[in-house]
């Protein structure tokens, strides 16, 4: 029999097999470098995986607390500077990258920075970080949206994906032919864009989700493939190595703030009483 | 198949595979370290119609030039022998027309290729320049040599320099691995640069060492795997010039090939010798030792002054504790596997 998998871990191998053999990809922490991790151990050995601090070519042994954790690895290949890990990526040099999303609208643009309106926000988030460049110049971008939302019209746009659809992106003659987002993972599924419309379309759903309740979290009138791949679960070994490396990126958020807190509190009581 | 990202090859074939006529060939080397097995194999394949690219072009441009192999020069500094009755292969063919030369400034020559290394079309440098001949007599580039724009925050003429991104690159280094990290240590000049803004990169090492060396010890690294096309081992493959930490400057050789080159009889003769007559750069050590004493080679070899290791080790490499522990939430794999199929979070 199979063995049984998290939400989580379907999502984080989901997101590795985004990665081919031979890729130069730029992580994020969460989700990503367990992604990364996991396609570098059992499919994409010669990956070149890359953090926009400046870490080239790192095999994390512990997920990442950030990403420019030398720490969660053993060495390294290459020391470079932030400065240089984006001039790499605008020259084309990176082939996938990961990003995490706020809001969306159809055509991937997404928000980072604010709900609400800027001067006096509902909810002042991070910010733009890397990601404007990123989406920009890596030749792939695949994003992930968990507790984000779909609009109609972003509160702000932080990062350019197919701006106004169609061939606008390319028209601007300010992104490499090509580039933009190759795919959006959520909870529930996957999401490609349309070779010409460049508007959104649901590819795949994970299993036990319907397009119904896909339909729900999504203000337009979702387009669907006309096949809708069910997500292949992770394999016993894929499992296994997430479970080890990433224990608290298999069980979530939640679950992981619920035992370490315990934990705290063990220990705190143990050492009270000696 | 034993490993296929392995770039390990021989000169001869690295630069029959990646250096072409007509190329844009960029010396990665400044004064020191020139990768002078690595020039010698250019010249060996008689390639054609070069425009080259050198910061201080001495040995490896005098080579070159002398074997015919470049039409255009892009250089800060050339050299000359003799004084009076000398001269040099660059001097030779400016005189006879067979080559064209466009002078920079140290600075600005290192300005194209930061500005082609980060993707940029110019770099802004010093604006003095704009009063000297440099900016004022062109060769090949013509227009395109220099430009002044108005900088749109102080309003003020600034100098520009339109970036480069050479075809190829060939740079000696100490040490790479099989995958093609390369690292340098010493002067630094433009060496990461030079390499890092060309299409393709010939590395040639006096060692090829293991990826866990270095892996620990990245800061050395000037050059990442992914950029590099081949990795060559060549021993002794800067002399007569000199890699800190395994030779020093081989005095005697390289006067001799600059007195050789004060007339171009001369350099054809020293070349017929070194470079055509020995098809490699064993056999150019070979030659050497034989002629001038083993003693010599050793005369200049490093004695070792190691750097201090640097730490890069982190308080632990797996999430479980000894106890088989997760290090967060404090139980054992078996418990989590409990916990997770209690609160109904597996699936499949």
């Amino acid at each position: 029999m199979a063995k049984k998998y998290t939400l989580d871990e379907l999502l984080i191998i989901s997101a590795a097999r985004e990665i081919n053999d031979g890729d130069c990809v730029i992580l994020g922490v969460g989700l990503p470098t367990t992604a990364g991790a996991v396609a570098k151990a059992l499919f994409a050995p010669n990956a070149t995986l890359m953090m926009e601090s400046g870490i080239i070519d790192f095999e994390p042994l512990v997920p990442p607390n950030h990403i420019a954790d030398a720490n969660a690895c053993r060495g390294f290949s290459y020391a470079t500077d932030l400065f240089s890990m984006f001039t790499m990526t605008y020259r084309g040099f990176v082939d996938v990258c990961f990003l995490g999303v706020a809001q969306i609208d159809k055509f991937g643009n997404i928000n980072t920075t604010v709900i609400g309106d800027y001067d006096h926000p509902d909810m002042r988030l991070p910010g733009s970080g890397g990601a404007p460049e990123f989406l920009s110049y890596a030749k792939r971008t695949v994003l992930t949206m968990r507790g984000g939302e779909f609009v109609e019209t972003l509160d702000y746009l932080t990062s350019p994906g197919f701006l106004d659809g169609g061939d606008s992106r390319e028209k601007s003659g300010l992104f490499p032919k090509g580039s933009g987002p190759s795919m959006l993972l959520t909870t529930q599924g996957v999401f490609r864009f349309d070779e010409t419309t460049k508007e959104m379309y649901l590819a795949q759903l994970h299993p036990g989700i319907t397009v119904e309740m896909v339909r729900n979290n999504i203000p337009w009138d979702l387009k669907v493939a006309d096949s809708v791949l069910i997500t292949p679960a992770p394999s016993d070994q894929e499992i296994d190595f997430i479970r080890r490396f990433a224990p608290t990126e298999s069980v979530g958020r939640k679950l992981m703030y619920e035992l370490g807190i315990i934990n705290t509190l063990k220990k705190a009581a143990e050492r009270v009483k000696a | 198949m034993i490993n296929p990202k392995s770039k390990i090859m021989t000169a001869k074939e690295a630069i029959s595979r990646f250096v072409n006529d007509g190329d844009q060939l960029i010396i990665g080397n400044y004064t020191v370290s020139t990768c002078a097995e690595l020039v010698f194999e250019v010249a060996r394949q008689q390639k054609k119609a070069l425009t080259l690219y050198s910061q201080s072009g001495i040995f490896d441009v005098e080579i070159l030039v002398g074997a015919g192999c470049v039409d255009k020069l892009i250089s800060t500094y050339v050299y000359r022998a003799g004084g009076k009755e000398g001269g040099s292969a660059v001097e030779r063919s400016l005189k006879d027309g067979s080559l064209s030369m466009e002078d920079y400034t140290n600075f600005q020559y290192n300005a194209r290729l930061m500005a082609g290394m980060h993707g940029f079309s110019f770099m802004q440098v010093p604006e003095g320049s704009m009063v000297t001949d440099l900016f004022k007599r062109r060769s090949f580039m013509g227009e395109g040599k220099y430009k002044i724009i108005r900088c749109p925050y102080t309003d003020k003429e600034i100098l520009t320099v339109p970036s480069a991104n050479p075809d190829v690159c060939i740079v000696h280094v100490q040490r790479a691995d099989k995958y093609g990290n390369a690292q340098y240590w010493g002067a630094m000049g433009s060496v990461a640069a030079a390499a890092l803004s060309s299409k393709r990169i010939i590395v040639s090492c006096e060692e090829i060492v293991d990826h866990e060396i270095i892996k620990s010890s990245p800061h050395l690294t000037i050059i990442p795997a992914f950029r590099v096309d081949a990795v060559v081992e060549i021993p002794w493959g800067a002399h007569p010039s000199e890699v800190v930490g395994y030779y020093n400057l081989d005095k005697v050789a390289y006067a001799l090939f600059l007195m050789s080159d004060m007339t171009g009889d001369g350099l054809k003769a020293w070349m017929d010798q070194w470079v055509f007559g020995c098809p490699n750069r064993h056999a150019y050590i070979e030659k050497y030792m034989a002629e001038n004493g083993a003693r010599t080679i050793d005369a200049i070899r490093a004695k070792a002054y190691y750097s201090a290791p640097a730490n890069y080790g982190s308080a632990f490499d797996s999430c479980w504790d000894n106890q088989g522990r997760e290090r967060t939430m404090g139980v054992t794999m078996e418990e989590l596997n409990t916990i997770l199929e209690e609160r109904g979070l597996l699936r499949g």
